[in-house]
């Protein structure tokens, strides 16, 4: 009767070491998910091995240590790493044909909420375009769809002339990042990476290239969960460049970039914009966008509000001269023939379709004294703001040259 | 790197390959798996022993009851079973929970070709688990049994078959929980539905009145997979080879219905 009492001794000695183990790295690790400290301890100490088991799949925060605010040092490393890109690392010299986006009638409802109503429209290489709307305008599901994630209610989404599924190896084709904070936390970045170039014939090479590119070479051993969400931003772009795509499609990539970072992100899209791939980044704030677009197309309710460079948006925008002069009706009658468009505004009026300089030639020629002429120019975000917060009424297509200067 | 020479045939390996080297990739880097794993084997090591040794010190009448093949087996279905169909549903809800299965997708836009693959990789990996650990729970509870009743020998007549048996049924119930997961989504709900799957149907079974407990008991997993790993088999129940058609349907059909909703679903 001795040989099994020393085997149950055995078992539960195994079984408690290891609850002993769970109970360790819960109390020296970060704070545990789901459930605080004492209930995990319960649970591991009265269902074992259950109980730990289910700490180290549910539970676990990450390493010892390693929660979130002890992370402070490394974004100040990756600040380090060279902001500046240097292009010719990116591109191994391949003879590429230009490929492009191409949405024809793209159409998605869900249930009776129509996500994307009738996009028409075609991102070319050469260029970053920015893809703009509010929040719910549709940004999100045209990728998804553009991706082949979601079926089309109607239309389709080309790229390169072809649907995403039939592309072969589609990696090496278009790149893309819909969310960054989308990586499983216990995995290290490296296998991260390493599993995407595995799916895709990719060699290992390439993923140090990326990890280099990026930035993350030095936390590339560091599991995905630690990550700040600037890390994971970089870590999502060098997802997306791991098979050096012609065509990439980044959702959101400055959201969580301190401002080095958002240089980056614009250095790095202008060098691939300029080696002549298609680049194609949303967001919902036109300031970021300002700074990184070339071309720029927004939406609203899922329909398409303008397709415009961004240099026209700009000029196009709302500009306008603001005028206070005790003779205003008179010289408003004078402006109105020479063809301006006058409004009143304030106690004073806001001509548009002159500049200040003929205003004021105008009023002294007829004698008319002026208070104040003050020469007024709409931001770009202004001009965003003017275009989708007219909800009501949505003119596809309607160009801000035409659009925002009629009130 | 889309050659147009690439036969259609050549395409479709090159793709299989990839998507399985990703599937096995992301398999042996997740956190969790190995320990699981290695804490499922121990345990289940341990309770076999405590098994084994509880049959060999009982009274010779009540020994006789147990089959000393099945009883190999005890640990291995209790312990090993629950955390393999778990890895099996997390392989596909995991990503679903972090979102990373829009990457996934977007990598390997076939889908059917990424439930295959996940089938296939958390299948070789829990068959080649299972096998191992199958020929050691055997070993290790006949090594026990032979001090005093004297164990069985793998060359006598059906006993490596039920040995490689109980292998593949930690394979199928790690299918049929890559099945679940890719069917349902969610980690707590696939967790239900595939431990219903390969535990409480019979379970269920069981309540029934007399004759329906293993009318339809018999076409349930666990059923099946005591067939298969006794000696004998227990009368009223199917015989070993349909046992192991019935052990296989439940994955073959879970797949066919996760391809199905996948491919007409969104992601």
């Amino acid at each position: 009767m001795h040989a099994p009492i020393a085997k149950v001794l055995l078992v539960a000695a195994v079984a408690v070491v290891f609850a002993a183990f769970c109970v360790t790295d819960l109390v020296r690790g970060a704070p545990p998910r789901h459930l605080p400290r004492w209930a995990w301890v319960l649970i591991i100490c009265v269902w074992i091995p259950w109980g730990g088991l289910g700490y180290l799949f549910f539970g676990r925060a990450g390493r010892p240590g390693a929660s979130p605010e002890t992370l402070a040092p490394v974004p100040a490393a990756m600040a380090a790493a060279p902001p500046t890109i240097v292009p010719p690392t990116i591109v191994p010299p391949t003879t590429r044909a230009p490929a492009s986006i191409e949405l024809d009638g793209l159409t998605k409802r869900y249930g009776r909420v129509i996500a994307l109503d009738g996009l028409s429209v075609t991102i070319r290489p050469g260029a970053v375009t920015g893809f703009l709307g509010p929040n719910g305008a549709g940004k999100t599901t045209t990728m998804r769809l553009i991706l082949g994630l979601d079926i089309p209610s109607a239309g389709t989404a080309l790229v390169g002339g072809h649907r995403y599924q039939e592309i072969f190896r589609p990696l090496h084709e278009v790149g893309s990042l819909l969310d960054a904070t989308a990586v499983d936390r216990g995995r290290t970045a490296w296998f991260h990476l390493l599993a995407l170039a595995r799916s895709n014939g990719i060699s290992q090479r390439r993923v140090r290239e990326v990890l280099e590119l990026t930035g993350l070479e030095t936390v590339a051993n560091r599991r995905a969960g630690e990550f700040s969400l600037g890390m994971k931003q970089r870590l999502g772009i060098a997802a997306a460049l791991l098979g050096d795509p012609g065509v990439l499609m980044l959702d959101e990539p400055v959201n969580g970039l301190d401002a080095e970072g958002v240089r980056w992100i614009r250095q790095l899209l202008a060098s691939l914009a300029a080696e002549g791939r298609t680049v194609l980044v949303s967001s919902h704030l036109m300031s970021e966008m300002a700074m990184i677009a070339d071309h720029l197309i927004i939406i609203g309710r899922g329909r398409l509000l303008a397709d415009t460079p961004a240099a026209d948006f700009v000029a196009g925008a709302r500009r306008d001269v603001l005028v206070k002069s005790p003779g205003a009706s008179e010289l408003a009658t004078l402006l109105m023939a020479r063809g301006a468009t006058v409004r009143p505004d304030g106690d004073g009026v806001a001509v548009a379709g002159l500049d200040a300089p003929d205003i004021g030639d105008l009023a002294l020629a007829h004698g008319i004294a002026i208070h104040e002429l003050v020469p007024r120019h709409a931001s770009l975000e202004d001009a965003y703001l003017d275009l989708t917060s007219d909800s009501t009424d949505y003119h596809a297509k309607a160009l801000p040259a035409g659009k925002a200067t009629v009130p | 790197m889309t050659a147009p020479d690439v036969s259609v045939v050549r395409r479709f390996s090159a793709r299989s390959l990839d998507a399985a080297a990703f599937e096995w990739t992301k398999l042996r880097s997740a956190r969790s798996n190995r320990w699981t794993l290695l804490i499922s084997v121990l345990a289940t090591l341990a309770i076999t022993a405590v098994v084994a040794e509880t049959s060999a010190s009982a009274p010779a009448g009540r020994h006789q009851a147990l089959d000393p093949l099945a009883s190999s087996f005890l640990g291995f279905a209790e312990y090993a079973v629950l955390p393999v169909t778990v890895l099996g549903v997390l392989v596909f809800t995991s990503e679903y929970g972090s979102g990373l299965i829009r990457t996934t997708f977007a990598a390997v836009p076939r889908k059917r070709a990424v439930l295959a693959a996940k089938a296939c990789v958390a299948g070789l990996a829990a068959l080649t688990v299972g096998e191992l650990l199958a020929f050691a729970c055997f070993f290790l509870t006949q090594a026990i049994l032979s001090r005093r009743h004297g164990g069985l020998s793998v060359t006598q007549p059906g006993v490596a078959r039920a040995v490689l048996a109980a292998g593949l049924v930690l394979a199928a119930c790690a299918v049929a929980g890559v099945a679940a997961g890719a069917i349902i989504r969610h980690t707590a709900g696939a967790i239900g539905a595939a431990i219903t799957m390969v535990y409480l149907l019979a379970a269920l079974c069981l309540l029934l009145p007399a004759p329906w407990g293993t009318r339809l008991g018999k076409f349930t997993m666990p059923f099946a997979a005591y067939q298969l790993v006794s000696r004998h088999g227990q009368a009223g129940l199917l015989s070993p080879a349909l046992s192991l058609l019935v052990l296989l349907a439940w994955p073959a059909v879970g797949l066919l219905a996760a391809a199905i909703v996948l491919t007409r679903r969104d992601v």
